[in-house]
């Protein structure tokens, strides 16, 4: 058994202003995605605006404390404490503004027909604080041990060159940005112009587009 | 139901006793949002209720319950925890827990799927919801129930078993050997052993379709 309430969960704090409580990592549930979001103000972004496309994940929004505006699709919808929205269309965009400044949202994620995988996002997300604060070998070491699992995914490929380029790492960021450019050649653009990358951007074997 | 999306409050959902036990009363929230990613749903309970019924996860579920609202205390083998709303509990499969409430209208949900396995609804929450209302005299509202079940999870021999169990217990025993003989057909011995000792066949037992069926 683990417990915790959910004012004990880490606190990170994205770009979009909302704040990330995660609870599957808190835990190490293997099973399904479940996290909680809270707002830094009242009117802040408490579900960021995203649509499922990429995981064709079916999610619920469940407000466990105080009140969300949901936006879904066209439709707006204020949702208090035991009420949830369930986004059935991946395709759906979603997001939600609290009403209350101590709202806090629960949500649960994941495709029908096929056994949890952790997203990749996760690792991204923790990684946050730690490359705010330029603690690149932390940065560096979720993303390898979420890259143990899936040692392919182009994204945290991506993600980890980008710390270990900022981390003084040279080669291995070459090397990761190489693999991930051979797995997703999109990612060859967004290096182009990445200022993470400024250290090995003119470097023998840097991906062009 | 909106396309794509739909609300649901908790508190509109029609609370269903697990069993004629006092408390455990399930919220059959996955079978309301016809979710299928995860297992989910909520318990309700009065001061003093059961929330949860006690058990273990035997078939590897581990298991996240969240106080929605109210205060329970858990139990998880033999410790027991305090739980305001907000308190989220995860509990590995092998380990036997159980919830009472501790305020009126306290709500738990319980969330839960096995690792490394795509989660497959039983149909369970809908024979819960439909032998409640049975026990409420609400025999036709049960079966639809049970109908929706079969609908859903037609392909589980589960489904066709527990629409044996609602038949049995609302006295329709045509209705409950044609769902039991399918329950057999699709899952051999299992549907058996379960049916050997399963109080919910007991008005069965004497008719002499009972041999031919379970053996």
């Amino acid at each position: 058994m683990n417990v915790a309430h959910v004012d004990e969960l880490d606190r990170i704090e994205m770009d979009d202003g909302f704040v990330w409580r995660p609870i599957r990592r808190r835990f190490g549930i293997r099973a399904f995605g479940v996290n909680a979001y809270t707002a830094s103000e009242a009117g802040g972004q408490i579900v960021e605006s995203h649509t499922e496309n990429q995981l064709d994940h079916e999610e619920i929004y469940l407000v466990l404390r105080g009140r969300a505006r949901f936006r879904i699709g066209e439709d707006e919808h204020e949702l208090g404490q035991g009420q949830l929205v369930f986004v059935r269309d991946p395709s759906l965009r979603r997001g939600a503004v609290a009403v209350d400044a101590d709202t806090v949202v629960l949500a649960l994620g994941g495709k029908p027909g096929q056994a949890f995988e952790v997203s990749a996002w996760e690792a991204m997300f923790a990684a946050v604080p730690y490359a705010r604060a330029e603690q690149w070998p932390e940065a560096i070491r979720i993303h390898e041990e979420a890259l143990a699992e899936q040692p392919d995914h182009p994204a945290l490929l991506y993600n980890l060159a980008c710390m270990e380029a900022r981390g003084g790492r040279y080669l291995d960021a070459l090397l990761h940005l190489q693999r991930a450019v051979e797995l997703e050649p999109k990612w060859a653009e967004y290096a182009a112009t990445d200022s993470d990358f400024a250290a090995i951007h003119d470097e023998p074997g840097f991906p062009t587009a | 139901m909106t396309p794509g999306y739909q609300i649901l409050s908790l508190d509109e959902l029609e609370p269903a006793p697990y069993h004629a036990r006092e408390g455990e009363k399930l919220l059959a929230v996955e079978r309301a949002l016809d979710y299928r990613a995860t297992g989910v749903n909520g318990w309700l309970g009065d001061a003093g209720e059961i929330l949860v019924p006690e058990h273990e996860e035997e078939d590897g579920d581990e298991e996240l319950y969240v106080v929605v609202r109210g205060r329970a205390t858990f139990t998880v083998d033999g410790a027991d925890v305090a739980a305001p709303a907000g308190t989220l509990v995860f509990v590995l499969p092998g380990e036997r827990r159980t919830a009472v409430s501790e305020e009126p209208g306290t709500i738990v949900l319980a969330i839960g799927s096995t690792p490394g396995k795509p989660h497959e609804p039983a149909g369970w929450t809908h024979w819960v919801v439909a032998d409640a209302l049975r026990r409420e005299g609400r025999v036709e509202d049960g079966r639809e129930a049970i109908a929706e079940m079969l609908e859903a999870h037609g392909g589980a021999w589960h489904a066709p078993y527990n629409a044996a169990c609602y038949e049995a217990l609302a006295g329709d025993a045509d209705r409950a050997f044609e769902h039991l003989g399918r329950a057999v057909r699709m899952s051999g011995d299992e549907a058996r052993r379960h049916a050997a000792d399963d109080p919910d066949l007991q008005p069965l037992r004497g008719d002499p379709r009972w041999q031919d069926v379970v053996g």
